[in-house]
C-alpha cells in the first residue's frame, strides 16, 4: 500500500500546484505579468481558511472567503504595480511577499508565529490514509477542473486574446481600445483568487499552516511549472506542474535509498534552478507550444482564401 | 524612555554605508544590462563566506579576505553574466525571463554555498575593540565599514567622472546603441561592471557578517533594503544610490526606534525599506535620479 499512498500524495500536489499554476499562467502566460510574489496569494488562501475554519466555519465558505480575500489583496497590490514596468511589479509584489510572511511569522497572537496553527481536516477520520487521500484528490481535481476551465475559456474569448494583445503590446493594445489597466488588475484579481483557493486546499490537505511553508521557493517553483511546460498553454503548465512535483516528490524517495556526497535538499534545489535556465536558453516556449487562436472568423477567413485558390487553380 | 539620538544617527550611518556598498553593484549592473539580477543577493552571501574562510580559516586577517572576496565574488559575477545572462540576451530573452534566470541563478549560488559550508549560522570571532565617543558607542568593525564606504565613494566617483571605462559604463548606460555607435566595446563594459559590482557586493557580505552572521541566507536577508536603495536612488545612478543608501539608513534606524515605542517587533525594520520601495515607485519611479543629472 505503501507506493499507492505515496503516489496518491504526489497526485493531490499536483492538483493543488497545477491550480496554482494555472493562476500564473492567467497572469505571465497570457497577459504577461511578472508575478514574482505568487507564494502571497497562496499564503492568504491558506491563512485565511486556517484561521476561519478553527472558528467552525464550513470549509466551502472558508475557501471562498480565501479566494475573496487573496482576490482583494491582488486588486490592492494591482493598484500600485498597473502603472509599473515588469521589472518594478516583479520588485514590488516579491518584497509584498516577504512582508506578508514576516509579518505571519512577527503577529505570535494571529497564527501562533512560527509555531503554526492546526487546521481541522474537512473530511471525517475513517482510519485509513487511503480514503483520506483519495477524498483530498477528489476535491483537489473538482477545484482544478473549474478553474481549469475559466481559464481555458477565457484564454479563448476575445477577452483572452485582448489579454494576449496586452502581453505582446501594450501601447497597440491601449489604441486599439483594450484598457490595459483594467485587464492586468482583473487578471492579478483572478489569479489571486485561484491562487487563495489552492492555498485553502493546501492548509486543508497538510492539517496545519506555518510561515515557513510560504518561501519564496515557492513562486519559483510554480515559475518553472509554467516556464517548463509552456506559457500560455493550459495543458502545458499541467504538465509542468506534473513533472515539476514529480521530480521534487521523487527526489525526496531516492534520498532515502542513495547516499549521495552532497546534501540532497541542496542538490534538488541547484537542479530546478540549472533546468530552468537551461529551459529559457534552449527552449523559452517551453514544452508544448501556445496553441493558435482558433475563432469562427479566423476559420471562414481560412477556408474562404482556400477556396478562391482552389478556383483560380 | 528617551532614545539616544547621537547613537540612532551614528548606526544610521553604519547602516547606510552598508547599504550602499551592497547596492552600488545592483544599481549599476540593473542600469547597464537593464534588468534587476535578483543573484546579487548570492555575490553578498558568497562574499561573506569567502571572507569568513580567509579571515577565520586560514587567519589571514580583514584586509586580505576583503580583497580575496572582491576578486572571488567579482570573479563569479562576471561569470554568471558571461555564462548565463548575455547568452539569454543575445537570443532575444524577454526582460522577465531574465528575471527569472537571475532568481534561478541566486537558489544555484545559494545552495552550493549550502552545500559546501553548510546551513548552521557561522560567527566572525575576531574580536572589535568597542569604545565610547561621548554618547555613542563605537566598535572598530564600525569604523572600518564607514572607511570603506567613503573610500567606496571616492573611488568610484574617481572611475566614473575621470576614467575611460567610467565614462563608458556612463554613456553605455544612458544610450547602449549611441555608445556601440561611438566606438564603445559595449560587452566589455558590462563585463567590468558586473565583476566590480559582484567583488563591491563581497566587501558589504563581509561587513553584514561579520556584524551579524554568515549563513546562506546572509544576502537575502537584506535584499529587500538593497532594491530600495537602487530604486530610491535612481537605478544606474551611483550619486542616487549614495544618497538613497543613508536616506533608508536613517530611515531604518528612527524606524526602530519607533518600533519599540509602539510595541511592535524590530523584524519589521525591513518592512521600512519595503515601504519606502513602494512609495517611490508609486510616487517617483525614476528615484532621486533628477537630482543628480550629471550621472
Amino acid at each position: 500500500l505503501g507506493p499507492l499512498l505515496y503516489g496518491l500524495d504526489v497526485i493531490v500536489y499536483i492538483g493543488i500546484f497545477g491550480i496554482v499554476s494555472l493562476s500564473l499562467n492567467l497572469e505571465f502566460g497570457f497577459t504577461g505579468l511578472a508575478n514574482f510574489g505568487k507564494v502571497a496569494f497562496f499564503l492568504i488562501g491558506a491563512y485565511t481558511y486556517a484561521l476561519l475554519s478553527q472558528i467552525g466555519i464550513p470549509f466551502y465558505v472558508c475557501l471562498i472567503a480565501g479566494a475573496l480575500m487573496s482576490a482583494i489583496f491582488g486588486l490592492v497590490v494591482s493598484l500600485p504595480a498597473l502603472r509599473l514596468r515588469a521589472d518594478y511589479l516583479a520588485i514590488a509584489v516579491l518584497a509584498f511577499g516577504e512582508i506578508l510572511r514576516l509579518i505571519v511569522k512577527s503577529e505570535y497572537w494571529l497564527a501562533r508565529g512560527d509555531w503554526g496553527i492546526r487546521v481541522f481536516p474537512i473530511f471525517p477520520w475513517t482510519g485509513s490514509h487511503l480514503i483520506y487521500r483519495l477524498e483530498n484528490m477528489g476535491l483537489v481535481y473538482l477545484f482544478l477542473l473549474i478553474c481549469l476551465l475559466v481559464v481555458q475559456l477565457l484564454a479563448n474569448s476575445p477577452y483572452g486574446r485582448a489579454m494576449r494583445a496586452i502581453r505582446e503590446d501594450e501601447v497597440a493594445a491601449e489604441a486599439l481600445g483594450k484598457n490595459r489597466s483594467k485587464f492586468k488588475a482583473q487578471a492579478l484579481m483572478l489569479g489571486s483568487a485561484m491562487a487563495g483557493i489552492a492555498g485553502g486546499l493546501y492548509a486543508q490537505y497538510l492539517q496545519y499552516v506555518l510561515p515557513g511553508m510560504f518561501m519564496p521557493m515557492v513562486t519559483f517553483t510554480v515559475w518553472i511549472m509554467v516556464l517548463l511546460g509552456g506559457p500560455a498553454n493550459n495543458w502545458g503548465v499541467l504538465l509542468g506542474a506534473a513533472l515539476v512535483e514529480i521530480f521534487d516528490r521523487g527526489t525526496n524517495i531516492i534520498k532515502d535509498y542513495i547516499t549521495l556526497p552532497i546534501d540532497p535538499t541542496n542538490l534538488q534545489y541547484i537542479l530546478f534552478g540549472a533546468l530552468i535556465i537551461f529551459v529559457l536558453l534552449y527552449r523559452p516556449q517551453g514544452l508544448l507550444r501556445e496553441s493558435a487562436i482558433k475563432t469562427k472568423a479566423l476559420r471562414s477567413a481560412y477556408n474562404g482564401r482556400s477556396s478562391t485558390e482552389n478556383k483560380r487553380s | 524612555m528617551t532614545s539616544n539620538w547621537a547613537q540612532v544617527l551614528f548606526n544610521s550611518t553604519i547602516t547606510g554605508s552598508l547599504y550602499l556598498i551592497g547596492a552600488v553593484g545592483l544599481t549599476l549592473t540593473y542600469g547597464l544590462s537593464k534588468f534587476p539580477n535578483f543573484a546579487h543577493a548570492e555575490f553578498i552571501t558568497l562574499g561573506a563566506f569567502v571572507g569568513y574562510f580567509v579571515a577565520e580559516q586560514l587567519e589571514l586577517g580583514l584586509p586580505l579576505a576583503l580583497l580575496v572576496a572582491f576578486l572571488v565574488s567579482g570573479i563569479v559575477g562576471f561569470l554568471c553574466y558571461r555564462g548565463i545572462f548575455q547568452p539569454l540576451a543575445k537570443r532575444g530573452a524577454s526582460i522577465i525571463h531574465l528575471m527569472v534566470a537571475s532568481i534561478a541563478l541566486g537558489f544555484i549560488l545559494r545552495h552550493s554555498i549550502g552545500a559546501i559550508w553548510t546551513w548552521k549560522p557561522l560567527h566572525f570571532t575576531a574580536i572589535w575593540s568597542a569604545f565610547n565617543a561621548g554618547p555613542v558607542r563605537i566598535t572598530g568593525l564600525w569604523l572600518w565599514l564607514i572607511f570603506a564606504a567613503l573610500a567606496l565613494s571616492l573611488a568610484m566617483h574617481l572611475l566614473l567622472m575621470n576614467t575611460k571605462i567610467g565614462k563608458a559604463i556612463r554613456a553605455s548606460s544612458s544610450n547602449p546603441e549611441l555608445a556601440l555607435a561611438s566606438g564603445i566595446n559595449v560587452d566589455r563594459v558590462i563585463w567590468i561592471t558586473w565583476f566590480i559590482g559582484a567583488g563591491l557586493a563581497a566587501i558589504a557580505g563581509i561587513f553584514r557578517g561579520a556584524d551579524t552572521q554568515v549563513w546562506p541566507m546572509t544576502g537575502w536577508d537584506i535584499i529587500l533594503p538593497t532594491f530600495a536603495v537602487a530604486i530610491l536612488g535612481g537605478i544606474g545612478n551611483f550619486y542616487g544610490a549614495i544618497a538613497a543608501a543613508f536616506i533608508i539608513g536613517l530611515a531604518e534606524n528612527i524606524g526602530v526606534v519607533g518600533l519599540i515605542a509602539l510595541g511592535l517587533s524590530t523584524t519589521y525594520r525591513i518592512g521600512i525599506a519595503f515601504l519606502i520601495l513602494i512609495i517611490t515607485l508609486i510616487v517617483k519611479p525614476q528615484g532621486l535620479a533628477m537630482l543628480f543629472r550629471r550621472a
